[in-house]
């Protein structure tokens, strides 16, 4: 964001350019990812079932095949109602954000461009996750309802798809915290070369 | 060979971005999850969400290992600054004291399961939201360690290798 623009609330704003110390949005992004992956995970396992039953046995683990599919709906359903708020954090987070113009990240690009990309492909990831959390929900209560399998294989490859893109997505991310150092405390403090033991040290 | 597995980039790490705060998606949301669920499954009598608190559970136990590997591993690598000294050795302190207190709750967890799956004691859930709240502080040290001291990012690794940072 500009930063005549940004100047104008920032009187509120600590070091890291945020009314707070510790970001929002990186937080929620625990709760999007571990709950979707764990998720998809529990519907591979529900469907794979008969071939890792023996597993259980031998752990002494009383394992119904059903259970493995509540898993697998509950935490659906949990990380598309999270992920409003991660991606709602997100943008405004990165209202804020002032990272430096003339750095390129290790894929090469700049900035915005990564700004660009992460924001407009977590909104793309959001609309991907209803749309599973939906499909989740006609397999269980409407298609497969009759069935021992509560899911096809085309909503586990689907799922794992979508991973994928989370991978890169999450990179994205992590390249902003980590190399344009936005949101970042001790990075910012460096690049206004002010002395980090000084400022850190003393305050709190 | 080796050497291009040894050499370490500008994050001072073997591989593009650190990875003990993704292998910690895997402890933080499993257990709040577990928590959240046992708590509804608790309030409203419907026991399905017990096996989901459950199952949410023993992921988070089989991950905490994982996560203090990567953690003990990018600790080794952080030089960390004088300032972070101090909130590195309580997050690893309260990281490796959690994996004990985790599995102990998760085997409690496994006895309670066999005996009776429909059913959940209510110290249970008194241990399990004291469990979340030390997470909780795991989590804002963690945080600290990234957001405010920048432990890892490439503009504090080249300050602390310039020697700008002591």
């Amino acid at each position: 964001m500009n930063s005549e623009l940004i100047d104008q609330v920032s009187a509120q704003m600590g070091a890291n350019g945020l009314p707070y110390t510790i970001p929002i949005h990186p937080n929620l992004v625990h709760l999007t990812l571990g709950l979707f992956i764990i998720g998809i995970i529990f519907d591979v396992a529900g469907v794979l079932f008969p071939l890792e039953n023996w597993l259980f046995k031998y752990l002494g683990l009383a394992v119904e095949r059903a259970q493995l599919f509540e898993v697998g709906w509950y935490n659906m359903v949990a990380s598309a109602v999270i992920t409003f708020f991660t991606v709602a954090a997100g943008f405004y987070e990165m209202l804020l954000a002032t990272p430096p113009a003339s750095l390129k990240s290790s894929w090469g690009l700049q900035a915005m461009e990564t700004m660009m990309w992460h924001g407009v492909g977590g909104v793309f990831l959001l609309a991907l996750m209803i749309g599973m959390t939906f499909w989740r929900g006609w397999q269980r209560y409407i298609s497969c309802k009759e069935s021992d399998i509560q899911v096809r294989w085309s909503y586990i490859f689907a799922g794992i798809s979508i991973m994928f893109v989370m991978y890169l997505h999450g990179t994205l991310g992590a390249q902003l915290a980590g190399e344009f150092g936005v949101h970042n405390t001790a990075d910012n403090l460096l690049r206004m070369g002010q002395d980090i033991n000084n400022v850190l040290g003393s305050g709190n | 060979m080796l050497e291009s597995l040894t050499a370490l980039n500008d994050h001072n790490l073997p591989y593009p971005d650190p990875l003990h705060p993704i292998v910690v998606h895997f402890v933080v949301a499993m257990i709040l999850f577990a928590f959240f669920c046992d708590l509804i499954g608790f309030l409203t009598g419907k026991t399905r969400f017990f096996e989901v608190g459950w199952w949410n559970l023993f992921v988070a136990t089989v991950s905490i290992f994982i996560a203090i590997i990567f953690g003990q591993f990018e600790a080794g690598l952080a030089k960390p600054y004088n300032l972070v000294k101090s909130v590195l050795n309580y997050h690893t302190l309260i990281g490796w004291s959690l994996s004990g207190v985790l599995a102990a709750i998760t085997a409690w967890r496994y006895v309670l399961r066999s005996r009776d799956p429909q059913r959940l004691p209510i110290h249970y859930l008194a241990v399990a939201l004291l469990l979340t709240i030390i997470v909780g502080f795991q989590v804002y040290l963690g945080d600290e360690l990234v957001w405010v001291y920048g432990i890892h990012t490439v503009p504090v690794m080249e300050a602390v290798k310039d020697g700008i940072l002591p």
